[in-house]
């Protein structure tokens, strides 16, 4: 039993580091650096993403897009006073998912009683990346959420679990804010982490605060492939009163290759 | 050292406040206790007790429901609650209990709205002191959208309530295990309540299975005569109900499983309405203690005593709550409260019990 543990941590460990800057910019997740040109990426969970120029990446989670259509745009802006300044553009379409969820018996998150109308989300933020030490790269990120609806959406149709309810209670009030802040770094050879924190606040409802914080440990092979595991703290607040919730363990496998 | 500091800490922050999905209850737990904010004047002294029990139906009124009265409805709105816990608010304030039992009591539950029902009633109306005991507790309960739950019984009072035990009750075996996780875990609270010039006073309350095929229901009312001979051995007194769920011995009609059948159902399938092979299983309870309507009272006119129907457009159909004590109730002082029809599901039984002297 021993013996497979101990190839397994020499296999982890044993082969040199990858050049911080070069990491950062192939798994550039999360920050306001562009992958590059003709690169893919795609995850267990991370969504699939394409570095279609130097100056532009796309993004879609591709098995949820059968239920929830979304699409990610990423377009870099010039440095500014030494940082990385990229946007991010964004929508997502829930209303195949929610109507899947809204059903009776089990698995039904969602009252049957509730009709879900039509609705789309557009997220537009700002990402600014500047490395603070050779091996110590911070993003800030502030956006905007604003969500278009067809039709009347009742109150109590909310999914009141953390990650979620936040994320969906644009569609009941029309617009959220988020900011954040993404510090990671490189622990040694090819181990690095990431520890990311989120505010969310939706001003029109009255249970609209939420903070979210994620610590992620990686372990790059090499520019082809990264494994990440962590836990994912929320604080927030919810319809019946505030709770924390620690989710974890998280864990994703990410695969890259080059497209041209 | 900082680290470490700070690992602590964290390590606190995330102990102390994360909750599991489903709570699972220890055997035996202490109640939550409440008090009124604005508390009222309890009786000093006292010959005689006005106890009442009742299922309260979290809220929801006749509201048709979709999982006891073939309804579709599942998540309540705050003005249809608040409307149901005035109704119920003022009929406890014309009966004026002194100690009131109470089933199917939401705390912080999404189909009730989030509102703590406990702490509603005890501020509105004079009923100070209060203990409640979870029987369907879960963050989540991924099931026809039923979400965040907390329902459970809770005993009301004017006196102060001192120790509480919440007994766990044995979970129903005739379920998978899925659906077992995130089902009701029944129990018995026990209160041990402050009146004056009596020793030792419990306040039992208990709310039995209502759908298990199996002996699931058979059990919870053993455990709870068990208790209560408990209590009665030790010398203490005690007034003891709820919902039962069960039918008296000798009740003229069992089967209820065609005329509560809901469209597409079949009654081989129906939980919960034949209840023939049960009309022995208070057979203890009768024959041990005093029932607030005693059983030759009932049987000579069930229909006055039935307190429960899950249709609004029908009359009630059969009797699950009771009172019982080791000390005799006060003669011809029950009341089955049948003009309480658009409360709940089931309407409240009440009854003066005499204080020993």
């Amino acid at each position: 039993m021993k013996k497979p543990i101990i190839i397994l941590c020499l296999i982890l460990t044993s082969s040199a580091g990858i050049a911080g800057e070069r990491s950062a910019l192939e798994w550039s997740s999360g920050t306001a650096y562009m992958m590059p040109e003709g690169r893919m990426e795609i995850g267990l969970f991370h969504p699939l993403r394409y570095g279609y120029s130097k100056a532009m990446e796309f993004s879609m989670h591709p098995v949820a897009a059968f239920v929830i259509p979304n699409f990610t745009v990423k377009h870099r802006h010039s440095l500014w006073k030494g940082a990385a300044v990229s946007t991010r553009h964004s929508f997502n379409y829930p209303t195949p998912l929610l109507r899947l969820l809204s059903r009776e018996g089990t698995g039904g998150i969602i009252s049957p009683e509730f009709d879900i109308p039509h609705m789309i989300a557009f997220n537009n933020e700002v990402l600014i990346s500047k490395r603070c030490a050779p091996e110590l790269l911070l993003t800030a990120k502030a956006g905007c959420v604003v969500a278009l609806r067809f039709g009347d959406l009742d109150d109590r149709s909310t999914i009141d679990l953390p990650i979620v309810y936040h994320r969906l209670l644009v569609f009941y009030h029309h617009w959220t804010l988020r900011s954040g802040l993404d510090l990671r770094g490189r622990l040694f050879d090819r181990w690095s982490y990431v520890f990311d924190s989120n505010v969310f606040v939706t001003p029109p409802a009255e249970s609209g605060f939420c903070i979210e914080n994620k610590g992620l440990i990686l372990w790059t092979k090499s520019s082809g492939f990264e494994l990440c595991f962590g836990y994912k703290l929320v604080y927030a607040e919810y319809p019946f009163g505030t709770q924390w919730h620690l989710l974890g363990p998280l864990f994703d496998l990410k695969w890259a290759w080059k497209l041209k | 050292m900082r680290q470490l500091a700070c690992a602590i800490i964290l390590l606190y922050f995330i102990l102390t406040s994360c909750e599991p999905l489903v709570d699972k209850f220890e055997d035996a737990t202490d109640a939550e206790l409440y008090r009124a904010k604005k508390m009222s004047r309890n009786p000093v002294s006292v010959d005689q007790i006005h106890v009442m029990t009742w299922n309260i139906r979290f809220g929801a009124g006749r509201i048709l429901w979709f999982g006891d009265s073939c309804g579709e409805r599942v998540i309540l709105s705050e003005n249809e609650v608040m409307t149901h816990l005035h109704l119920i608010a003022e009929k406890i304030i014309e009966a004026d209990p002194d100690i009131l039992l109470l089933q199917e009591v939401d705390i912080l539950s999404k189909r009730s709205a989030y509102i703590d029902q406990v702490q509603w009633l005890l501020d509105h109306t004079d009923l100070n002191y209060g203990a409640f005991a979870s029987c369907w507790k879960a963050q989540f309960i991924p099931s026809d959208g039923l979400g965040r739950m907390n329902m459970g019984n809770a005993v009301l009072s004017k006196w102060p309530i001192g120790d509480t035990e919440r007994i766990q009750l044995p979970l129903r075996g005739d379920q998978d295990a899925l659906t077992q996780y995130f089902y009701l875990r029944r129990n018995i609270l026990i209160t041990k309540i402050a009146i004056p010039d009596i020793e030792d006073f419990y306040a039992v309350d208990v709310h039995t299975s209502a759908f298990a095929k199996d002996n699931t229901k058979k059990q919870h009312i053993d455990i709870f005569k068990h208790e209560l001979d408990d209590i009665d051995a030790a010398g203490g007194y005690f007034v003891a109900g709820g919902d039962l769920n069960t039918l008296p011995p000798g009740a003229e009609r069992t089967y209820f499983c065609v005329e509560n059948l809901c469209p597409g159902e079949d009654p081989y399938e129906k939980e919960g309405c034949d209840f023939s092979r049960e009309v022995t299983w208070l057979q203890g309870m009768y024959d041990d203690y005093y029932p607030a309507v005693p059983l030759d009272v009932y049987l000579s006119d069930e229909l006055h005593h039935f307190t429960n129907t899950p249709f609004p457009d029908k009359f009630w159909q059969k009797k699950l709550d009771y009172l019982f004590s080791n000390s005799s109730w006060s003669t011809n002082s029950s009341m089955t409260h049948q003009d309480a029809d658009r409360h709940s599901d089931h309407i409240p039984v009440s009854a003066i019990w005499e204080v020993p002297q």
